[in-house]
């Protein structure tokens, strides 16, 4: 009697929690908790994988970064290259049942052109960095924008598109209050702001409008649907804790999962660990006016006296394969004529070394602890460097003050990440420029600059593709930096997630992921 | 007469405070590295980092924004955060109950378990009992939190699933729920704070069991227990309290490692948060209040102290 009292007792506690646990939302672990919700304005790498959740730009990034359509049905250059006309998508509404139309459209833009907002793209949209001049926009009818442009630019649609500029996401204007104070997103996302507990969690709730375009996920663009009703980011700032959670059952899907954690999660059945080479960069920067490394002998018989590839190996084993070029493996844009690299030549190194009259001298190398495959590069590049007689000391820094040292080109070698850059002109040029005007470009060799300038504006993709392999013939000549290779995305799911995927972008995407 | 005392003591407090405001101001802006380089990335260039700066009114001379900031601290307003745009004064109230809410929970466990502990470890000393609890104190007191923390939460989180591993509810929302997240923290903290109260109270002990009002108690025929709780035990608290009261005002002003082990929104992973986001004014806000915090514990433990040990009232 008592058994049997005990057992239906279970059944029936067991009952109860089986509805409260399909109920739970789909958890995802942040590492720090987001910003703001405003897409591109305050904000960092989460705050853009939450708020592309929730808004949509009339141009996305698919799986290879490229922009393609996503609000907009089609996209139409004028033939001089100055004049995009965007014809909307039918039938897409926002948060708030409001049909999408043109007028919102250009609501969103002049407020994202208005310095008042903030917004992180404006001075690439504005003339000020050169890479494109809004002159003119228009919406004609309510199914079609117009922006035009000072001139041609080749990177106004990947502008539009990138996911810190917010993927330029259109609002419906109740995302601002009567005096234009931002309230929340009222976007087209197939999520939806729900609670945002600052230091905890953001949660967001399913858009049961949203219409999708067809076909499968392709990066922020293609297919989406919202297949649990709810998501939740919770925030875990301790990778130890957020492993622990994740195997715990308190989080259903582990971002930025931490290298160290990988061998466990790995060995683990009930755990899936899935791995995509991103658009950013790892690598090794040499300041090309240091009294020492000035002279190109130098920081060539650096490079000869790493093994890559056995470098990289080392570290996220086949993960993602060693890439010596800035363009990312995942880049379109990446071509045969970009993968070699000279293999290590310790001999070769110490004869350019004796020519250079190298005597020893210790070459101080700025690194983190924030990024643990940085450090670990900094601690093997020291090591085999050491074999040719190239003396490496390491300083470790905290991550705000080595961006500090960076920013202000205070450094002899510095092992660095660069975030990810999403068209192959921009990869070039996060690296390069004048450093009398800005101290942390690596690279200001002029016919580099020349070139990489031609990219911004030809349309033609053969033509940038030519420019592309030109410039990685001269950045392997002159070694202004060692890439390394392009830092992989690790997302770690337990068992009954399915869907999740990591990508080139990086950001996580909840949509089209449920659980069982 | 406590009135005055204490009022005098809070207005000693005055240019403590005003130290700890240019103090952390200063030392702050000495770190490389700022919020608005942080906030751009690598991609910052000059104008957009200085537009952000200005923006964030970073760009004033820094007596100029020393002043601005105390001017409007008088006035009560810590400011905004430079990484969210939250009011800081609202900001650090809130994660302060957080904390507040833990620390008070494990002092004071700690305190029961630890004071009687240490005066019946003194009562015994030298004997095994004695051994063991200054052994044991010894190695709670350590034991690194955060390894500690890891250990009690793969445990009792991963292994047990007892406790949820991450995350915090508020006692008005749900009070069962969260008991059930800060369990683990509590638990942490108390045994640690165990091991520094034990010794205290058994040392304190050892020296009153010494003098000679304790041997006549004995003489009298009173029982030891006797002795102990009403001779004992009384007396030898004025110490523990001193030390109860720089834990708790240390332990108020954040238990950064514990919070950021169990993801507990407190004041301490604000205060860290802050600094490695170079959030000026959460900081400036946040160890401005960890001072005045250290302030009232202490002004709290010396108004009563008399209560334990009347003779510092009569001097």
């Amino acid at each position: 009697m008592k058994t049997s009292s005990f057992l239906a007792g279970l059944a029936a506690a067991v009952l109860c929690v089986l509805p409260a646990m399909a109920q739970e939302p789909l958890r995802a672990s942040l590492n720090s908790d987001i910003r703001s919700t405003q897409p591109g304005g305050n904000r960092d790498f989460n705050t853009d994988s939450v708020v592309l959740h929730m808004v949509e730009g009339l141009v996305a990034l698919d799986e290879r970064a490229m922009p393609v359509p996503m609000l907009a049905e089609k996209v139409d250059v004028s033939p001089d290259g100055r004049t995009y006309t965007f014809t909307l998508r039918q039938g897409v509404t926002f948060h708030n049942g409001v049909p999408l139309t043109s007028a919102e459209v250009l609501w969103s833009l002049r407020r994202y052109m208005d310095p008042a907002t903030q917004w992180r793209c404006l001075p690439d949209l504005n003339g000020r960095t050169g890479l494109a001049k809004v002159t003119e926009m228009a919406a004609p009818d309510a199914r079609t924008m117009t922006v035009t442009l000072e001139k041609p630019a080749a990177l106004f649609l990947s502008i539009l598109a990138r996911p810190d500029c917010g993927e330029t996401g259109i609002l419906h204007p109740s995302s601002v209050g009567a005096d234009g104070a931002w309230i929340k997103p009222v976007g087209t996302g197939p999520f939806m702001m729900g609670e945002w507990r600052r230091g905890q969690f953001v949660e967001l709730d399913r858009f049961d409008g949203y219409v999708s375009l067809p076909g499968e996920r392709d990066g922020f663009a293609g297919g989406k649907q919202a297949l649990v009703p709810k998501v939740r980011f919770v925030v875990i700032p301790d990778s130890s804790a957020a492993k622990a959670a994740l195997l715990a059952g308190n989080v259903d899907v582990l971002t930025d999962v931490p290298s160290p954690e990988l061998p466990d999660l790995r060995a683990r059945a009930d755990v899936t660990v899935l791995a995509a080479p991103t658009m950013g960069v790892t690598g090794l920067l040499m300041q090309t006016r240091d009294p020492l490394l000035k002279d190109a002998r130098i920081r060539q018989a650096i490079a000869l006296s790493l093994d890559v590839p056995e470098l990289v190996s080392a570290m996220i084993g086949d993960d993602a394969p060693a890439n010596a070029s800035p363009l990312p493996s995942a880049s379109a844009f990446r071509s045969d004529a970009q993968t070699g690299r000279p293999a290590r030549d310790i001999a070769a190194a110490k004869r350019l070394l004796a020519q250079a009259g190298y005597r020893g001298q210790t070459i101080r190398m700025i690194t983190n602890r924030r990024y643990p495959n940085v450090y670990d590069a900094a601690v093997a590049t020291q090591a085999m460097a050491a074999e040719a007689g190239i003396k490496i000391e390491l300083e470790v820094l905290d991550w705000a003050t080595q961006l500090d040292r960076y920013t202000r080109g205070d450094y002899q070698m510095m092992s660095f990440i660069y975030s990810p850059r999403l068209d192959p002109s921009l990869s070039y040029e996060m690296l390069s420029g004048p450093k009398d005007m800005q101290p942390r470009k690596v690279w200001e060799d002029p016919q580099a600059l020349a070139l990489i300038q031609q990219s911004m504006t030809a349309t033609d993709s053969a033509a940038r593709q030519r420019i592309f392999d030109e410039l990685y013939k001269l950045f392997m000549t002159q070694v202004p930096m060692i890439v390394l290779y392009n830092q992989p995305d690790y997302l770690a799911f337990r068992k009954g997630v399915r869907g999740a995927k990591p990508w080139a972008a990086g950001q996580t995407r909840l949509w089209n992921v449920s659980r069982d | 007469m406590t009135a005055t005392y204490a009022l005098k003591r809070l207005a000693m407090a005055v240019p403590t405070l005003l130290l700890v405001a240019v103090a952390v101001f200063a030392l702050l802006r000495l770190v490389p590295g700022d919020p608005a380089q942080l906030m751009l990335g690598d991609a910052a260039d000059a104008d957009q980092l200085a537009a952000l700066r200005e923006s964030m009114g970073l760009n004033h001379a820094l007596p100029v924004q020393f002043a601005n900031w105390l001017g409007a601290a008088l006035r009560g307003d810590l400011g905004h955060s430079l990484a969210n745009g939250q009011a800081v004064l609202p900001l650090i109230l809130e994660r302060f109950q957080v904390t507040a809410s833990i620390v008070l929970l494990a002092v004071a466990l700690a305190a029961l378990i630890a004071i009687p502990l240490g005066t019946i470890a003194a009562w015994k000393q030298n004997s095994a009992l004695d051994v063991a609890v200054v052994g044991g104190a010894t190695l709670l007191l350590s034991i690194p939190s955060f390894w500690l923390g890891l250990l009690l939460l793969l445990f009792f989180g991963l292994k047990l699933g007892w406790v949820p591993v991450v995350g915090y509810v508020g006692f008005g929302e749900s009070p069962w729920q969260a008991l059930l997240y800060i369990v683990l923290p509590v638990v942490t903290l108390t045994l640690i704070e165990t091991g520094v109260l034990t010794r205290m109270a058994r040392s304190a002990a050892i020296d009153v069991l010494r003098l000679e009002y304790v041997a006549h108690a004995r003489s009298k025929g009173l029982r030891e227990s006797t002795v102990l709780r009403r001779h004992v035990l009384p007396n030898a608290f004025a110490p523990t309290l001193t030390l109860l009261g720089i834990v708790l005002g240390n332990l108020l002003g954040g238990i950064a490692v514990i919070e950021t082990v169990f993801t507990i929104p407190g004041l301490g992973r604000l205060l860290v948060d802050g600094i490695y986001a170079r959030d000026y004014p959460v900081v400036q806000g946040t160890m401005l209040f960890v001072a005045a915090i250290y302030v009232v514990v202490n002004l709290l433990t010396d108004l009563l102290y008399p209560f334990f040990d009347p003779r510092v009232a009569a001097e």
